[in-house]
């Protein structure tokens, strides 16, 4: 996984310093990711919903080190193709 | 004109009509239009309470989510009930669920997610390079955007993250 862990602000005001080809000012870095996998049982819409999810939060840090809180929800297959993109990721990265 | 009603033909118009109202959020799908569109020679009066039975039947479906056997038990008792349908109209209810099951569920589905959803997401690694402040880094860095956004409104986020990973916990201030 490509997270790295918990990181002070100014370990993270370094880093994207440095940060090459794209403007350090629209480029966060990744500092937590945290997951958690739902079950919606009912609503008011549908009693019987029964729909697994995978709900994400991720904590990001701008180039002055200012943290935000980003979430969003998954559907299943959506966490699939999510998961799988991580896996090509990283086996890129082993090569470079 | 119960002879009109009973007709299966215009039944399935009238059961999609009514899912892309109730379930697709589709506007201006009024009464007027699907009776005039289906219905012509029956009159309003008539009218309104036939597709509001068969509104009732087609949410009390989708809502307890009918696998088949639980359809056909249920289609069952309608057509035993004082004032129900007929069994033509519940083979064409039977036949508009199973194809459209799937679909409707997604619908609702999408419905009960209030939270933001994954709307895209591509990335790029990058190699070694250069800066000002260093000659050469080494750490190659994936970068990843992700579109974020309730239907209809999409938020990108340019994030990126650093190899190897690294779980250590320094202090926080």
């Amino acid at each position: 996984m490509l997270v790295s862990g918990f990181r002070s602000r100014t370990v993270v005001r370094k880093e994207l310093e440095w940060f090459p080809c794209v403007p350090p000012s629209s480029v966060k870095m990744l500092i937590d990711f945290q997951w958690k996998l739902g079950m919606a049982v009912s609503s008011d819409s549908c009693r019987s919903l029964k729909y697994p999810y995978v709900a994400v939060m991720l904590k990001v840090a701008d180039h002055s080190g200012q943290v935000k809180n980003k979430s969003f929800e998954m559907t299943i297959p959506q966490f699939q193709n999510f998961y799988r993109q991580f896996k090509e990721i990283a086996a890129i990265i082993e090569t470079v | 004109m119960a002879g009109e009603l009973e007709s299966c033909k215009p039944l399935s118009g009238l059961l999609s009509g009514l899912a892309q109202d109730a379930f697709y959020g589709h506007p201006g799908i009024t009464e007027e239009l699907l009776r005039s569109q289906l219905y012509p020679d029956v009159p309003i009066e008539e009218f309104r309470p036939f597709q509001a039975k068969m509104r009732g039947i087609l949410k009390s479906i989708a809502s307890a989510d009918m696998d088949f056997n639980q359809l056909e038990a249920f289609l069952t008792a309608q057509t035993k009930k004082q004032g129900g349908i007929t069994s033509d109209q519940a083979a064409v209810i039977s036949k508009f669920w199973k194809s459209h099951k799937t679909k409707i569920r997604e619908s609702l589905m999408n419905q009960s997610r209030w939270d933001s959803g994954l709307r895209g997401l591509s990335w790029r690694v990058d190699g070694k390079s250069q800066s000002r402040h260093s000659a050469e880094i080494h750490t190659p860095v994936a970068i990843m955007e992700l579109e974020i956004g309730k239907s209809g409104q999409i938020n990108p986020e340019l994030t990126s993250a650093a190899n190897p990973p690294v779980f250590a916990e320094e202090d926080w201030p």
